[in-house]
């Protein structure tokens, strides 16, 4: 341990459901889904949202996941803004009604973000396993008029990248005021989707080139994120959370708290849950969020590296999806013992096309 | 370069917060969060339709002796770039 004070979380991600009509092939969630039916009541969520405020949380973000098609999801809006904290909701929009959206308003939510999976009709429903488009064109402009700022978010991958010039156009004639531009991350279902999702160089340069034309001419407003992926572009691997338990943390459905949304996939971690703690207890005490944090559990080459409180040692996820191993230095960096297996993942998808693995939620009984 | 705004309003959702926790004027944002400063605070709270002159008018009032337009025009440009303030309806 070190003596510098323990920081605070800024934000926190509350996964109010994994329940979702949409079946995104490189979605974060669990890919068994179905042992995480035990979903949260209204009343706990409260509290957590209250506990977050308290604890020094800013940004909440409303997710899942499809947030709207909890019943009480206009209480956790009140919840939340009640609590004083900035509300962001990301949504498919795809259950959501000018009616709904206006009662969201009214409730208090800050921001609505909502995902589309491209520019064709028809790939975006294809992609998403169910007539979307139409819906979620109608969510967005209703929101705009609703004075909502919107934020629209495309994953891209191989299957729409090349189309990166008609997201940006779309962007721009909905009037977003942003628009996230968000390559995949190889996690969760895109983890076992990376060979059919990872985009060649050649789509990545053409679509880093016209981001950057439009950027010089002007972006018409709308504000453009841009990530490349690290897969390709980095030498160094991005700093991920700024290491856990640093800056947020997210809380499960089913009220298990993660320092990382995609935590819950590394076998043998243990969470703890927000019905038998509180968040500043978890956030201070739990060693699932001590474990990481600051410097001192890294291996070289991370421990005598001095970017070593630049990037973290990368992201832990990723770091174990590829090695096996969640302590080890994330495989993007140049410096990684694992650092071939960058390369081989490329040269993978490069030779393989091979069909996409849909999420898909079992139908039962229980749910809330 | 881009013209100085004449009358500047906060962008859709972009609001001033005290946090109580940290002691700190913020201006939070979707996504996002700026640490201000008590002037920055001050020209933040002003951005609510007046003009940019009348903006300065009342911080002058408020700051005897202080020349603020040069910092008022320096952090409103750097808030535009970001998409925090915008120019607001003109008035007639």
């Amino acid at each position: 341990m070190t003596d510098t004070p323990l920081p605070r979380p800024l934000s926190l991600l509350a996964e109010v459901t994994y329940r979702c009509p949409l079946q995104c092939p490189y979605c974060s969630n669990p890919l068994e889904l179905n042992q995480y039916r035990d979903e949260l009541d209204t009343e706990t969520w409260v509290r957590v949202f209250n506990q977050a405020a308290e604890l020094g949380v800013v940004q909440l973000h409303l997710s899942g996941g499809e947030p709207l098609v909890r019943r009480d999801i206009l209480d956790l809006v009140r919840a939340a803004s009640g609590a004083g904290l900035y509300s962001n909701m990301s949504t498919g929009a795809t259950v959501v009604d000018g009616n709904r959206l206006e009662q969201l308003r009214e409730a208090g939510l800050d921001h609505f973000q909502v995902s589309l999976l491209d520019t064709l009709p028809e790939s975006n429903d294809r992609l998403a396993g169910a007539p979307s488009f139409d819906r979620k064109r109608e969510a967005v402009l209703g929101a705009k008029r609703l004075g909502f700022p919107v934020t629209l978010n495309v994953v891209l991958h191989r299957q729409n990248l090349d189309r990166i010039a008609e997201v940006i156009a779309l962007a721009q004639a909905w009037k977003v005021d942003r628009l996230e531009l968000a390559h995949t991350q190889y996690t969760g279902w895109a983890f076992k989707n990376r060979a059919a999702l990872m985009p060649t160089r050649g789509q990545l340069d053409r679509a880093h080139a016209e981001v950057e034309r439009v950027r010089a001419e002007g972006t018409g407003g709308v504000d453009i994120q841009h990530v490349l992926p690290d897969y390709y572009f980095e030498r160094f691997p991005k700093a991920c959370l700024q290491g856990w338990g640093m800056v947020s943390m997210s809380v499960a459905p089913d009220g298990f708290v993660l320092p990382c949304q995609t935590a819950r996939e590394i076998p043998g971690l243990e969470f703890p849950n927000v019905r038998e703690h509180s968040l500043e207890d978890i956030w201070e005490r739990a060693p699932i969020f001590q474990r990481f944090r600051g410097t001192g559990w890294m291996p070289e080459p991370c421990r005598s590296c001095d970017r070593r409180e630049i990037d973290f040692g990368g992201c832990r996820c990723q770091a174990f999806l590829m090695t096996g191993d969640v302590t080890a230095t994330d495989p993007i960096c140049e410096l990684s013992p694992h650092h071939h297996l960058v390369a081989a993942a490329l040269e993978e998808a490069a030779q393989n096309d091979p069909p996409l693995h849909y999420r898909v939620m079992p139908r039962a009984g229980g749910a809330v | 370069m881009p013209q100085p705004i004449a009358t500047p309003v906060l962008a859709p959702g972009t609001r001033y917060r005290w946090d109580k926790v940290r002691n700190q004027h913020q201006l939070v944002f979707p996504e996002g969060m700026i640490v201000l400063n008590e002037p920055g605070k001050a020209i933040v709270q002003l951005c609510d339709g007046r003009t940019t002159d009348e903006l300065i008018a009342v911080l002058k009032e408020k700051y005897p002796g202080a020349e603020p337009a040069g910092d008022v025009h320096e952090f409103l440009g750097h808030l535009a770039k970001r998409g925090l303030v915008r120019e607001g309806a003109q008035r007639d």
